[in-house]
């Protein structure tokens, strides 16, 4: 049993007093990391990897992973709370986690996400600790007409995330589309809607317009109300700022999904934690009983995305821990710090250095715990900022994002841009128009379209290769029943009269 | 800002005494310098601007701190303008790449040159090797080459942007040989290498650093490197001019620049600190570890690189059917 050998000599490094130390440092900065917005984790681990230089790589690992995982944990505090994402993964707890804050279930909103986050992210762990290499040889046979259908089966899912009316739904979802393409086109170098500026050329970053169609968007509707005398309700006690039962049998699907989506999604290189947690909180919508209520404050809908983002982090080190391939940007970097401790990330990494390799697979179970005893009892604490007048949270939000905008690119450019997505996020919203279908279709079209391209180019131009693949297949004909479905309330209507017949 | 008061005073000892200036008139940072780099944490040139910083700390080389500075986008625009903007600012200095030479030949809204700019010094060129899955039926770049001639764009290479170095390559394999292979553009280098090691494409111009363990465990095997002598680390694997294709080898260069209009004294300043600093070990061990060719030049020589760099790059991009704007 070469994995309980390896495992058990990885917590025989995880458990040293050091590295003990050094992973609750991590996770601790993580979580901070991961509340801010803006900031994010691959610059954190960047600035912070000249400290490490001297700690030796097993230590140095475990810090940086728990930067890395960390900052998914917190990444809900502020979606939840003041409406706007800390990560690009968060955004899409806004939906329903900032609804059940509103209802004064902040705290039960918050708990969920970092019970899901616990569940969803110690799923992830065991999946990479037993199926690794495995589930590489699955990820390297996705190519790109399977991302075509990924990201085809995620837009899918717009007709069920359009709220009242799917034309409106639709027409955010263009917006977002043709968002998504300003910029410079990767095949040809032709910019696109890029106005002369060379400022877009490298395209609008996903955090801006969501931090501007929620955050912004959100403070100047409560102006326009008037909301000035009204603060959302916090109960006091320790009882009522935690999930009740009813809330968290809920979430026991949510658990489960957020866990397989979030992990599967994260082994995949071209997919990100921001696609794994839309996936599933559209599944979670498909096959709820009570679609209509999503958007409204149902607790499954923060513990499907916040489990899938936290299971994506297991899936993520996949390919980094068995083919030495990033998935990303912070694990492009963690990457670079494997190289320059001189531990070479790559397919014999495991034999090469076994101490670094399950070393770094046993602190993320303790990691995980960590996070939890540290995250739970942040929760009423975290709570009482809804207790803050409005004069005072409106500016506070107004610069929050606006630091966020800047740090994220250092462009004076990007915090125009926000005020135009808040502004944009402001008027859909007087007019009825739902903004998650934009969010969705800029975050899958980019990625639909150059998948769509790749496949062309792949197969000389015939548009078999989408069909004829299994998996994409497959996934195609889930998109094409999604799209069907809103005719299923009359199939369902007559099945149940049949079963009532015949019961 | 004290820098620019003292700058006439500066230029005219200079000139009197021939760089024997005495150490009060020389250049000297007193408030933390920028590194700016193009890419985000995590990109090839952070990684580089991150290891020289270190090094330079290292062998307590600047008297100052350095920050990394990420201008991200538009490949190296974003960058480009912002350093533009600082124009005879003593305390910024940047990374630039091949793409800062490309990116404005291409595109009419990257329109600062390296002809705006000030270049102080080339540090490395980046080695590239060829790479199929190691059960690929090509041994030799040739068989590739043959492969394509007779089923002409139904080989597919993995790679990155249009511009970026792999295509350029390609670019001139196929105008030198007549075979023919599509391209398919990927924007991580792990997409791209999973397509290769996944049989969606068959084959793909890297970094050796990069494929390095790929190679090693037997997962990838590289046909041919284009580097003008054998890597150590690849001994046994021909260069191109050895496998017969004589064409010229296209570097991927990377180094330091300045903002436009840098005082002689501070252009001195720094070309002395980035030579220094590359000879520091913890300098020499980032470019072993990471398979670079060490390529230190002075300010002038770095000038005329990328001005013929640029030369290459305009006919072979022109070459390559992509519409030029410069």
């Amino acid at each position: 049993m070469d994995v309980i050998n390896g495992l058990a000599q990885g917590f025989g490094v995880a458990l040293m007093p050091a590295n003990l130390m050094w992973c609750f440092i991590g996770c601790f900065l993580g979580t901070i990391v991961g509340i801010l917005p803006g900031l994010g984790p691959a610059a954190t681990i960047a600035m912070l990897l000249p400290l490490t230089y001297g700690m030796g790589p097993a230590s140095g690992i475990i810090m940086l992973a728990g930067i890395y995982y960390g900052a998914k944990y917190g990444g809900s505090t502020t979606s939840i709370l003041l409406n706007m994402p800390g990560e690009s993964s968060s955004v899409v707890t806004c939906l329903d986690g900032y609804q059940m804050a509103r209802r004064g279930r902040a705290g039960a909103a918050l708990g969920i996400a970092a019970i899901a986050s616990f569940i969803a992210g110690s799923f992830g762990i065991v999946a990479l600790t037993l199926v690794a290499p495995p589930i590489a040889a699955f990820a390297l046979s996705f190519s790109s007409p399977e991302y075509f259908a990924l990201m085809f089966l995620g837009l899918a899912l717009v007709v069920l995330l359009s709220g009242e009316s799917l034309l409106k739904g639709l027409m955010s979802l263009l917006v977002g589309l043709w968002l998504t393409s300003i910029g410079t086109d990767l095949f040809t170098t032709q910019s696109r809607f890029t106005f002369g500026q060379s400022s877009l050329l490298g395209g609008v970053d996903f955090m801006i317009v969501a931090i501007g169609v929620f955050a912004i968007a959100e403070v100047l509707s409560s102006i326009k109300d008037r909301e000035e005398t009204q603060v959302l309700p916090v109960p006091r006690g320790l009882r009522n700022l935690l999930p009740n039962w009813a809330e968290l049998k809920a979430c026991r699907f949510a658990f489960f999904n957020g866990s397989i989506t979030g992990f599967i999604i994260g082994v995949l290189p071209g997919a990100g934690s921001s696609i794994a947690s839309f996936i599933s909180y559209g599944i979670e919508k498909s096959v709820s009983k009570h679609p209509e209520k999503f958007g409204t404050g149902v607790p499954e809908g923060v513990a499907a995305p916040e489990g899938a983002n936290n299971a994506d982090t297991g899936g993520a080190l996949v390919p980094l821990l068995t083919l030495g391939i990033p998935g990303g940007g912070t694990t492009a970097i963690l990457l670079s710090a494997l190289v320059l401790w001189g531990v070479k990330p790559g397919p014999l990494m495991m034999q090469d250095s076994p101490d670094v390799f399950w070393g770094l697979v046993a602190s993320l179970y303790i990691g995980n715990v960590m996070l939890l005893v540290l995250n739970l009892p942040l929760v009423p604490l975290f709570a009482q900022i809804l207790r803050i007048p409005v004069f005072v949270l409106h500016p506070l939000i107004f610069g929050i994002a606006i630091i966020g905008a800047y740090s994220v690119s250092g462009n004076l450019f990007d915090i125009g841009l926000l005020a135009a997505f808040g502004l944009l996020g402001f008027i859909m919203s007087q007019l009825k128009y739902p903004v998650s279908p934009l969010i969705l279709g800029f975050v899958l079209g980019d990625a639909m379209e150059r998948a769509l391209r790749q496949s062309l180019i792949m197969s000389q131009g015939e548009l078999s290769i989408l069909f004829s693949r299994p998996i994409s297949a497959v996934m195609l004909a889930i998109a094409v029943l999604i799209l069907l479905s809103p005719l299923l309330p009359r199939f369902r209507q007559m099945k149940q009269q049949a079963i009532s017949e015949n019961g | 800002m004290r820098a620019r008061m003292i700058m006439p005073t500066c230029l005219a000892l200079t000139a009197a005494v021939a760089f024997a200036s005495p150490a009060w008139a020389e250049f000297k940072p007193t408030r933390p310098l920028e590194l700016v780099v193009h890419s985000g944490p995590g990109g090839g040139n952070d990684i580089l601007g991150r290891a020289l910083i270190a090094a330079i700390n290292d062998a307590k080389l600047s008297p100052v701190r350095i920050q990394i500075n990420n201008k991200v986008g538009g490949g190296g625009a974003s960058a480009a303008a912002y350093l533009a903007e600082k124009k005879g600012d003593p305390n910024v200095i940047g990374v630039f790449t091949s793409v800062w030479v490309t990116n404005p030949l291409a595109q009419a809204e990257a329109n600062v040159t390296m002809r705006d700019l000030t270049p102080i010094s080339l540090l490395v060129l980046e080695p590239a090797v060829l790479v199929v899955r190691a059960d690929s039926p090509f041994k030799t770049i040739n068989d590739v080459i043959e492969a394509a001639k007779a089923k002409p764009g139904t080989l597919k290479q993995s790679g990155g942007s249009v511009l970026a170095r792999d295509a350029v390559v390609r670019q001139v394999l196929m105008s030198k040989t007549g075979a023919r292979w599509s391209f398919i553009s990927f924007p991580s280098g792990g997409e791209r290498i999973s397509a290769l090691l996944g049989g969606h494409v068959d084959m793909m111009v890297i970094e050796p650093a990069e494929a390095g363990e790929l190679i090693r465990s037997g997962k990838l095997r590289a046909l041919v490197q284009f580097t003008e002598e054998r890597l150590d680390e690849f001994k046994d694997v021909p260069t191109l001019k050895e496998a017969g294709i004589d064409v010229p080898n296209v570097p991927q260069p990377r180094g330091i620049l300045g903002p436009p209009d840098m005082a002689p004294d501070v252009l001195k300043y720094y070309e002395d600190l980035i030579d220094k600093a590359s000879k520091s070990p913890g300098w020499q061990k980032f470019v072993r570890d990471n398979l670079l060719q060490s390529k230190v030049m002075n300010a002038k020589d770095t000038s005329a690189f990328l001005n013929e760099h640029e030369k290459e790059m305009r006919d072979i991009l022109s070459g390559a059917g992509v519409k030029l704007v410069r």
